[in-house]
């Protein structure tokens, strides 16, 4: 189990060592994924609300675990504003991803991850990795591996009670892409290392 | 005394960058060097080929309990000289995880084995030929799961008369 914290990775498609993670008060990517159940479904499309972001596939035992408890969260903190979007990193075709999910319980959103969406979180390679998104689109905390429930619902209260941005906050930039905002963290601070 | 404990700060960071990016370059699973195999034209061999897989992790065996695991699977290409068959893989270990207790997975951990055949017909001319191929895995820390992964398995055949 992994905190979120600055460490090298390298990125599956661009080479070089890249410093990732931190992704605390960076805008989440915005993206447009297929639903399994056929719909085009937009990120952004879900501003004002906190957005449990849950990377996951059919091979991961540890992630079937953690998918029942983001279902009965959905439904305990719906009226506060909590969707849960979970993104397949899955070869399997659709109709096995929703049956693996139907078994499981699982009604909320299940959308089919890309490589672009994963390489836009910072490479998702290690899976379950859960991002958690605050109402204006800021991460609030990305956790890799799996957790225990009481420390999923901890992130997902502290993740709806965050305080909602300006829009003329830097970080109300919906486009900007995670690896960007760090890069230019992990400058400032080297910067400031000096 | 300041330099043992300027060594462990190092080697703790060094450590917590290794956790934190996973496995990273090094894959979770290597290949014991293989000897070169002597083969007599027109007669076969045994090879072993000996994997070892980090501490840390496990993987599926070849024959995981349900369809949706991903399998090791060694696949193996020679010259038209040279065959390789009759692939043996260990059997899996049936292992209760922390993430799912009452679950038991099929899988490899530690060091295991893949047996297979060289053959060569009579005509084979003398002469080393390469044998090269892949190990497919999928492997699993004690919370968490990696995407499937190749490595690259190669050796040499020597036919001999």
């Amino acid at each position: 189990m992994l905190a979120s914290g600055k460490y090298l990775d390298r990125t599956r498609k661009h080479g070089p060592m890249k410093l990732v993670g931190d992704v605390q008060g960076v805008p989440a990517p915005d993206f447009t994924l297929p639903s399994l159940d056929g719909r085009r479904v937009k990120l952004s499309d879900f501003r004002g609300k906190a957005v449990l972001l849950n990377f996951w596939a059919t091979w991961c035992p540890p992630c079937k675990v953690e998918m029942p408890w983001f279902e009965d969260l959905q439904k305990q903190y719906a009226d506060d504003g909590l969707v849960v979007l979970g993104v397949a990193m899955d070869d399997s075709e659709p109709a096995t991803i929703a049956k693996f999910a139907s078994d499981l319980g699982v009604n909320y959103q299940v959308l089919l991850g890309t490589d672009k969406v994963s390489d836009d979180y910072g490479d998702v390679q290690y899976l379950p990795t859960t991002f958690y998104i605050a109402r204006d689109g800021t991460i609030v905390d990305k956790m890799t591996g799996l957790l225990d429930r009481k420390e999923i619902e901890n992130a997902v209260k502290k993740t709806l009670n965050t305080t909602y941005k300006p829009a003329s906050s830097p970080l109300n930039q919906a486009d900007a892409s995670v690896k960007e905002a760090v890069a230019a963290k992990a400058t400032s601070a080297k910067d400031a290392n000096r | 005394m300041r330099r043992v404990g300027v060594l462990s700060g190092t080697l703790l960071l060094l450590a917590g960058l290794v956790l934190a990016q996973g496995f990273g370059d090094k894959p979770p699973v290597e290949m014991a060097p293989v000897g070169n195999v002597q083969v007599k034209a027109g007669g076969s061999k045994n090879v072993s080929l000996d994997f070892r897989i980090g501490s840390e992790f496990h993987i599926n065996s070849h024959t995981p309990k349900s369809p949706l695991l991903i399998p090791t699977v060694l696949k193996l290409n020679g010259p038209e000289q040279v065959t390789v068959a009759d692939l043996k893989y260990p059997a899996g270990q049936d292992v209760s995880f922390p993430f799912s207790p009452d679950e038991k997975l099929s899988v490899y951990s530690g060091d295991f084995t893949v047996d297979a055949v060289v053959k060569t017909a009579a005509n084979v001319p003398p002469g080393t030929y390469p044998v090269s191929g892949t190990l497919r895995f999928q492997a699993c820390d004690h919370s968490a799961c990696y995407p499937p992964r190749s490595i690259p398995v190669q050796f040499q055949v020597t036919v001999v008369k």
